[in-house]
């Protein structure tokens, strides 16, 4: 028999087996590139290094926020061999389920990843991957864990920072960094599983300028993870750069001063400097240490009490909460009143107590008494003729065109807006308006006498202590103020854009004395409401504020500046609850304002007072 | 009669060509691969690429050898020389395990590997056994024989074990296939047991070859579709397992060619196409059943590997690392390749592929030069087992035909599963690409495998049967 043609099976064989192997290189190597996205994810890798956060410094220089160093415990778990979990466990102090948790805890925390080829997801653990195993240990906690380390393949310490508050003041201010979230990361890629970012504060606010420069190394790696060259020469690395300092307007003895004062009490300091705008203290009571906020484990501790605290220390009050300002919103209402020209620095009106209540003090013959006894009458009859200037015969359509003129008027203060500041958590206050109102009662179905609460600063209107205190740097500048900002440079930059623009008021700059003279009289003279502040060697302008309101006793507010001729602090104290302005509010103001021009207190006895007083509303 | 007065007098040129090409290829790659920048020197022995070199000095020293030596003796002592490759693959087992495996018999340094060795034993053998002047291929003697000579290598390899070359025997299969054995002496003594059949030839002892063919697809389909259900007829609820499906569908097959030979032949004919298709029906459900049940008792490892293989499973970082880390080489080679030397995944330093430089050599190669490398290495060795095909059918000596095809078949085999390994389509099974692969004693073996070929093709008109 002749088998020859039975070469044709075979060479078919052959001949097919190589068609079939071009084929599937010609597939695997030219048209499907998930090989190649698979080698970069074995081979290239991008090695990330995180420089420490930007320093934060205060106006004189001191060390506001700094960086000190912890350790990471990292793992890979590729070289851990024959792990004795027992014996680990006890090195860390946790119990062997503990450790196995946190394996677990690692492995699912990583996410997974949808190949879009083999439409399948996996894991984006990489048992060849460094995983921080225990993060942020302090030198004494690694120093005993390190030197055992040797009998734990896999196992090796990381240098990492985490931020420092040494005056453990301003941490509303400052605010906290925190791990980013999974939402974080998608919405921003540079950051990855791990890093912090600012939570609150001027920490989140300047993320970006504090976070500094991340440098990426891309390296060839081998399947041991050790890195073997740079990739492409290292064309594509970029060296990591830390921030250039950061310098605040901020006086953190001041600062820290205020907070002690504030002490069980709920409420406020705002301190700017007039000429600059810059925020020199901004208190908020009560608050907490920002060094509770440092760190995985302190947050995981501490984060949930402080959330929890009935007393809300977390809450930014200066910049978040809104209050009626009371009687210090008198001073506005005077300022619009003579640029309207509905009355002038002479005018008088009897303090006549059947419109709104009062108490006893000599006639309001002009402007200056008026501030100065802070009387009611005179301002509600001032405040209705700037509402109602009779413009249209109908009261309502009157005072319709009235108080969209007054709210210009209140914009152009800072008023019922956001001022833009630099801080997170603001909150625009209200000012209310004709569509404000006639959504309340109905077009034409209001007219002053519906709102005249606000007259005195009741009613609607309501400020943030931050606008407040603005409000007093209009009138310590006679018509101006910088928006109130934290930052003064970053490195060398100088004031940063949009805090180096004067903003004006639409009023006349000479129409602010007699409203400053009256401040003056509040302070130094008698008959005046803010005695309390007043002070030897410097002239100090003030206005007491004492709100009603639903939830208890007044709120004791106080607004002032120093020295009178030549300013150089702004202050607004909001105290709740406390009761008369004039009691509490000016005389916190009095000891700020002399801690901060002097830099000591003298009045050891008032100092106490303030201290120790326990404001019942703390819970 | 030719004088003999040059070695190289008809040499096969193109195939030595092929050798050369396939050998500096290899040297080369080896030495991108395990390039050690202490010791950049191309001759430096301490390292892989050195060694190699000194390993194709000596494999063409053994070449020369080869045509010096008259070729006469491979057929006079095919017998002393198969004995003397068994005893070694006895002596390796002895050999303390490396790697788990008694793979290597030691001489000092060095060491070899028998397994490579004896499959030039066998093929001398075979070829001068078959190529005997009374061979009777219809015989059951000569069955038995010719099988037991490819059989007792093949006990003793797997004794290592060596999966790799117990599957490259197999390959003689297709040699006996081409000399026209036919397995139908023992199959028909089976067949014809049962009463009312009696068969002059069957399909499975005449034709096994292209039988295996189908049985090894059947078994693939069987694994692919064993974990899944059917829902049978299209009907929700009435799901049944992979094996019923495979069952069913060869159930449907079958009667459908009956009916289709039934129209072509005569009432006698349609009785035995009825017997035929009953047969291959049942013999083919109980491969499948079988195949599914052994599947289910393998040990897990052998499992996950081909489940691996045919995609049923995927465990990338796992049990699939070295196949999934050589695909990612391979693949992302591209078009051009990374260039010579840039080989970032499948280099020895990275590591990332495992054993690069020996049995996953494929892979740097494939990185470094991409699609267009890969498909010239592919052509290469095409062109060579076609070559060698070619000589072995222009061999006047049925003696020289066996020993040409059973060197193209060894060749091919390894060439298709170390290629298909690193490609995806073969399990990991470590056999080396020849001629390419790292390793004294495959370059070594398959050099003399060549050389013998070469010099008997140049005698080839000295020689009449």
């Amino acid at each position: 028999m002749n088998f020859d043609s039975r070469k044709i099976v075979i060479i078919t064989f052959i001949v097919s087996i190589g068609l079939l192997y071009a084929f599937r290189l010609f597939y695997m190597q030219v048209i499907d590139d998930t090989w190649t996205l698979r080698a970069q994810e074995i081979a290239e890798k991008r090695k990330e290094i995180t420089p420490p956060r930007g320093v934060i410094f205060d106006r004189n220089g001191k060390k506001v926020v700094s960086n000190q160093t912890y350790y990471n415990l990292m793992m890979v778990e590729a070289d851990i061999e024959k792990l004795d979990t027992a014996a680990f466990a006890k090195l860390i102090g946790w119990t062997e389920q503990d450790v196995k948790d946190r394996f677990e805890q690692i492995r699912v925390g990583e996410g997974t990843f949808y190949n879009r080829h083999t439409k399948k997801r996996t894991s984006n653990y990489q048992k060849v991957r460094a995983y921080p195993f225990l993060k942020e240990l302090t030198l004494e906690e690694i120093a005993e864990i390190a030197p055992h380390l040797g009998q734990f393949p896999g196992f090796y310490e990381e240098v990492t920072s985490m931020r420092k508050y040494p005056y453990r003041g301003g941490a509303n201010i400052l605010g906290y960094l925190a791990e980013v979230n999974r939402e974080d990361i998608d919405k921003e890629p540079y950051y990855r599983p791990g890093d912090n970012m600012g939570r609150a504060g001027i920490e989140r606010f300047y993320e970006k300028e504090l976070r500094g420069q991340k440098g990426v190394k891309y390296i060839v790696t081998s399947a041991l993870n050790n890195a073997l060259e740079p990739f492409a020469d290292g064309k594509y690395d970029t060296t990591a750069r830390q921030s250039d300092p950061m310098k605040l307007g901020l006086d953190i003895i001041l600062q820290a001063y205020g907070e002690k004062l504030m002490q069980n009490k709920k409420g406020c300091i705002v301190a700017i400097e007039p000429s600059s705008g810059e925020i020199l203290a901004m208190v908020s009571a009560p608050s907490y240490d920002p060094n509770l906020l440092v760190g995985k484990r302190n947050i995981g501790i501490n984060y949930p009490k402080l959330v929890m605290d009935p007393n809300k220390p977390l809450y930014p009050r200066p910049v978040a909460s809104e209050y009626p300002p009371g009687s210090i919103f008198k001073l506005v209402q005077a300022l619009v009143a003579l640029e309207e020209g509905v009355i002038d620095v002479n005018t008088g009106f009897p303090c006549n107590k059947s419109l709104v209540g009062c108490h006893n003090h000599a006639p309001p013959s002009d402007v200056m008494k008026a501030v100065q006894y802070s009387c009611n009458p005179y301002f509600y009859q001032t405040t209705r003729r700037i509402i109602q200037q009779g413009k249209k015969k109908n009261t309502f359509e009157d005072a319709e065109i009235g108080l969209s003129i007054w709210a210009k008027y209140m914009h152009s203060f800072g008023l019922g807006e956001t001022l833009g500041t630099d801080i997170t958590g603001q909150r625009p206050g209200r000012i209310p308006d004709v569509a404000y109102y006639d959504k309340w009662y109905g077009h034409h179905q209001w007219a002053f006498s519906t709102i005249r609460s606000n007259s005195i600063g009741q009613g609607e209107v309501a400020l943030s202590p931050l606008q407040m205190a603005n409000l007093g740097v209009i009138i310590a500048n006679k018509g101006w103020f910088y928006t109130p900002h934290f930052v003064k440079e970053i490195g060398n930059s100088g004031p940063l854009p949009g805090f180096d623009v004067k903003r004006y008021s639409k009023v006349e700059s000479k129409h602010f004395l007699p409203v400053i003279e009256g401040m003056r009289r509040v302070v130094n003279e008698s008959g005046g409401t803010g005695r309390q502040a007043r002070m030897t060697d410097v002239v100090v302008c003030g206005k007491t504020g004492t709100v009603q309101n639903p939830h208890g006793k007044d709120h004791s507010v106080f607004l002032a500046f120093a020295p009178m001729d030549k300013p150089k602090i702004v202050i607004a104290v909001f105290v709740e609850n406390a009761g008369f302005g004039g009691t509490w509010a000016a005389p916190i103001a009095n000891l700020m304002i002399e801690q901060y021009l002097k830099g000591k207190v003298t009045d050891l006895a008032k100092e106490k007072r303030i201290v120790e007083a326990k404001l019942s509303n703390i819970l | 009669m030719r004088a003999n007065d040059k070695i190289t007098q008809n040499m096969d040129w193109p195939l030595f060509v092929c050798y050369i090409l396939l050998v500096s290829m290899g040297l080369m790659t080896v030495y991108s691969t395990a390039f050690d920048p202490d010791h950049p020197n191309f001759f430096d022995f301490s390292q892989k690429y050195g060694k190699q070199v000194l390993w194709v000095a000596v494999s063409l020293f053994l070449g020369l050898l080869v045509f010096l030596i008259d070729s006469s003796i491979y057929r006079k002592f095919a017998v002393p020389i198969y004995l003397f490759t068994l005893f070694l693959l006895v002596v390796v087992l002895f050999m303390p395990a490396i790697n788990g495996a008694h793979a290597w018999l030691g001489f000092g340094s060095f060491g070899i590997q028998p397994a490579e060795f004896a499959k030039i034993g066998t093929a001398l053998l075979l070829s001068s056994y078959v190529s005997n002047v009374n061979m009777n291929m219809q015989s059951v003697k000569t069955v038995v024989l010719s099988n037991a000579i490819i059989l007792v290598p093949m006990v003793l390899v797997i004794l290592q074990p060596d999966a790799g070359t117990l599957i490259v025997f197999t390959s003689f299969l297709f040699v006996l296939y081409r000399e026209g054995m036919s397995y139908d002496p023992i199959v028909l003594k089976i067949t014809n047991l049962i009463p009312g059949i009696k068969f002059k030839q069957t399909w499975i002892g005449t034709h096994f070859i292209p039988i295996l063919f189908y049985v090894v697809m059947l078994c693939v389909i069987t694994l692919l579709v064993s974990n899944n259900t059917f829902n049978l007829f299209f009907i929700e609820g009435l799901a049944v397992s992979g094996i019923v499906g495979v069952l069913f569908s060869l159930a449907l097959i079958g009667v459908l060619v009956y009916l289709l030979l039934g129209r072509l032949a005569s009432r006698r004919q349609k009785k035995q196409a009825f017997i035929v298709v009953l047969i291959a029906f049942t013999l083919s459900s109980a491969l499948a059943m079988s195949v599914n049940s052994l599947f289910q008792g393998l040990a897990p490892h052998q499992k996950d590997r081909i489940e691996l293989v045919l995609g049923l499973n995927e465990d990338q970082d796992g049990a699939d690392y070295n196949r999934n880390r050589a695909m990612a080489a391979v693949g992302s080679g591209g078009t051009f390749g990374k260039g010579y030397t840039k080989a970032s995944l499948s280099s020895v330093q990275s590591n990332h592929v495992p054993e690069s430089e020996t049995d996953f050599i494929f892979c740097p190669f494939a990185e470094e030069w991409g699609f267009f490398g890969s498909l010239f290495l592919i052509a290469v060795y095409i062109f060579m087992l076609l070559r060698i095909i070619l000589i072995a059918e222009r061999q006047r000596s049925r003696y020289y035909r066996i020993y040409a095809y059973s060197v193209g078949m060894i060749l091919f085999y390894h060439f298709a599963i170390n290629i298909g390994m690193n490609i995806g389509f073969a399990p990991v099974i470590g056999i080396p690409l020849p001629f390419f692969s790292y390793g004294g004693s495959s370059m070594m073996s398959f050099s003399i495998l060549l050389f013998i070929l070469l010099k008997l093709d140049s005698q080839r008109r000295d020689i009449l049967y």
